[in-house]
């Protein structure tokens, strides 16, 4: 029974003789190989690849790098811990235990602030749904890079400090 | 019966009856209100619950209104929804909006209501705003922000009213208006977190939870407070198996919508220091954990028939680990040295809203039990020289100097929940779980009996207790055959002698109050129907 009136069994072309012999195909494909060659050689500036890790490419401004946590003037953060971030956090990687501050006009801060950066899907509802400004990803920065799985669960002070450099 | 019309619909309600609760059962939502609350008295200063009643020149408020026969009443139209708009517009003028650092937020009726009436363009500017006191505390419970607050004035009715101690008053007039108490005095009765509990807004809110946790990350399980024999019906308010707060469920037969602050603490036990978490057994005169396989074969091995010379057991237990409990200690000590507590314990200074000076969830149990309270002295009396296994089910007996002294030559089993005098003074220590822990049923001092659910994990070893029971009965030589907890209900049932097996399983949802015969024979045959 054919399914729908389409035949049972697909037939493929036939090959011709020169398909079929082989070598004659496989010099061809090596032309277009030796022409793109000689292309880049003459041009390696029309090049796509980059050398990586020397060179890197630019991102737009928007570009979702790893987190940093904004600060007020006194370095102390913006963050008054109403966990919006972490409520909005589609792979719950965001931990925020917040605590009295001692100053009555802020009055809410977090204790710790922890983010895992292993769960973290990069998604940025976090830096829309902060009130504060307090949590940016902003920083560009992409490559993360560990040797421990603990290494990626990173701190306040870590977030508070976020430099450009992408070791952990 | 009065008839009238409520956005088109026809409704009958009794004579007298207000018309915001006629407009709730019509709509099946309640109108937009603060300061109405059904258990205080009418206020009427929120304005939010504004209708338009035919033949009336100008809105009136709902909560202030008696409905009248044919009344035709609008809760919906344009002019009673631009009403609402201006008037919460009029509550926000000098709210802060510090949602974010507000502990009230995700159950806030500002926050509610605007999104339901909202003007979402504002005309206050910030700094034009009053700025009044924040985060000043005003008793051991509470905290007040001046700020926030939308003058409903229940928090000062309920002090009136309820407490009768009128700590809290509206000071200041217009924009300056606010809460507070006067100079000297704190917000310090047993109820004072009822106010944070019916404050529609973030103005008073409590100490304990204060930036614990954002309620909506919180997970409600339905449960009844054990802190004393009324039986307050409580939420307990947990997540991550942590318990973070109990609030008051309403049950008029019980409670109303209240609690006592007391009762609000008490789930601090649940994870305070000393919780029992593994089985200890003494060697060479120190207690040591032991594996939970080990201590059941040592449980087990100790509680032969005859072998047992005092079986005790606490109205802290649930009323199924009552019930077994009897069955257990009958089979192995004999009707004469059982005993249901210390009489005695667990008795502390009452008031005539709500706590009860039984401070035992379960003592109206021991009487369809026939469970005797034992005075120390008498316990301490059977105990000299009595030889063999002492069983304790929670409790702390031996935090009586007489009973400590007469231990002597007995092996005492104890089964409980934290290290206590009885832990420390016991040869076998068995972890139990506490009540927030275990699916359990309590008959309060009415003799309701009410259900609580488990709402986390016990620690470490403990189990679910009953089933621990039944295994120590299944050891005893009784053919008890209990599957799951509604053939444990039914079991309890039988035991207590109900005419109908299965009414524990389907309480109703104020509990039941069932008519059990005082001191039922028990044991399962003669269970009857």
């Amino acid at each position: 029974m054919s399914y729908k009136g389409l035949p049972e069994v697909v037939t493929t072309r036939k090959r011709s003789f020169w398909e079929s012999a082989y070598f004659v195909e496989i010099f061809k494909g090596l032309v277009v190989t030796g022409r793109h060659v000689l292309k880049n050689l003459r041009h390696t500036d029309e090049m796509p690849t980059i050398q990586y890790p020397d060179q890197k490419r630019d991102y737009g401004p928007r570009f979702r790098g790893r987190h940093r946590l904004t600060q007020r003037d006194d370095g102390s953060p913006k963050c008054v811990a109403c966990q919006m971030c972490s409520t909005v956090c589609p792979a719950d990687c965001i931990e925020i235990e917040a605590a009295e501050h001692p100053n009555p006009a802020i009055e809410k801060f977090p204790e710790t602030f922890t983010i895992d950066l292993l769960r973290c899907v990069y998604c940025g509802l976090c830096e829309e749904a902060c009130p504060c400004d307090a949590i940016r990803m902003d920083t560009g920065i992409y490559e993360i890079a560990a040797d421990t799985r603990e290494a990626f669960i990173v701190d306040k002070e870590f977030l508070l400090n976020n430099d450009k450099d992408g070791t952990l | 019966m009065a008839k009238l019309t409520i956005d088109g619909k026809q409704i009958e309600v009794p004579d007298g009856t207000r018309l915001f609760d006629a407009c709730h059962e019509a709509r099946g939502e309640a109108l937009p209100h603060f300061c109405y609350h059904p258990d205080l008295s009418i206020a009427g200063v929120c304005r939010l619950c504004q209708v338009e009643v035919e033949g009336m020149p100008k809105l009136t408020i709902a909560c202030n209104t008696t409905v009248r026969d044919d009344m035709v009443v609008h809760t919906r139209n344009e002019r009673v929804q631009t009403a609402v708009k201006q008037i919460l517009e009029m509550h926000l003028i000098n709210h802060p909006v510090d949602c974010p650092i507000c502990d009230q937020a995700g159950e806030c009726g500002l926050q509610d209501q605007y999104m339901d009436y909202g003007l979402y363009e504002s005309e206050i500017e910030m700094g034009d705003k009053v700025n009044k006191e924040k985060a000043q505390v005003i008793g051991p419970h509470v905290i007040l922000d001046k700020e926030r607050c939308v003058l409903c004035s229940r928090c000062v009715r309920f002090c009136e009213e309820i407490t009768k101690t009128g700590e809290l008053g509206i000071y200041n007039r217009g924009d300056r208006a606010e809460i507070g108490t006067a100079p000297g005095v704190e917000l310090d009765n047993n109820y004072s977190l009822n106010t944070v509990d019916i404050c529609p807004v973030g103005a008073l809110t409590s100490r304990d939870f204060r930036f614990q946790k954002r309620v909506w990350m919180l997970r409600a399980t339905p449960s009844i407070c054990p802190g004393c024999a009324t039986g307050c019906n409580v939420r307990v308010d947990h997540e991550g198996g942590r318990v973070y707060r109990l609030k008051p469920r309403r049950n008029d037969d019980v409670n109303g919508p209240w609690m006592c602050d007391s009762g609000r603490m008490i789930y601090k036990d649940v994870h305070a220091e000393g919780r029992l978490g593994s089985a200890l057994v003494r060697r060479d005169g120190g207690l040591e954990s032991l594996s939970w396989a080990d201590a059941r074969r040592e449980l087990l091995g100790m509680l032969k028939p005859g072998s047992v010379a005092f079986a005790l057991a606490d109205p802290s237990l649930s009323l199924e680990e009552l019930v077994l409990f009897r069955r257990l200690a009958r089979r192995l000590a004999g009707e004469v040295q059982i005993a249901g507590g210390v009489a005695g314990d667990g008795l502390g200074e009452g008031d005539e809203i709500l706590l009860s000076s039984d401070r035992r969830p379960n003592r109206h149990a021991l009487s369809w039990l026939d469970l005797a309270e034992v005075a120390p002295a008498d316990l301490a009396a059977a105990l000299e020289g009595a030889r063999g296994t002492v069983l304790v089910l929670g409790g702390d007996p031996v935090a009586h100097l007489e009973v400590a002294a007469a231990l002597k030559g007995v092996r005492l089993v104890y089964l409980g929940t934290r290290h206590n005098a009885t832990a420390a003074a016991a040869d076998l220590v068995i972890p139990l779980s506490m009540w927030p822990e275990k699916d359990a049923l309590w008959a309060n001092k009415q003799g309701r009996i009410q259900r609580g659910q488990r709402a986390v994990a016990a620690p470490g070893d403990a189990r679910e207790d009953w089933r621990l029971l039944v295994d120590m009965l299944g050891h005893a030589g009784d053919d008890l055959d209990l599957a799951g907890l509604p053939a444990l209900r039914r079991f309890v049932a039988q035991e207590l002698g109900l005419a109908d097996e299965d009414s524990l399983n389907r309480l109703p949802a104020a509990g039941l109050v069932p008519d059990v015969a005082v001191a039922s024979p028990g044991s399962a045959p003669t269970g009857g129907e």
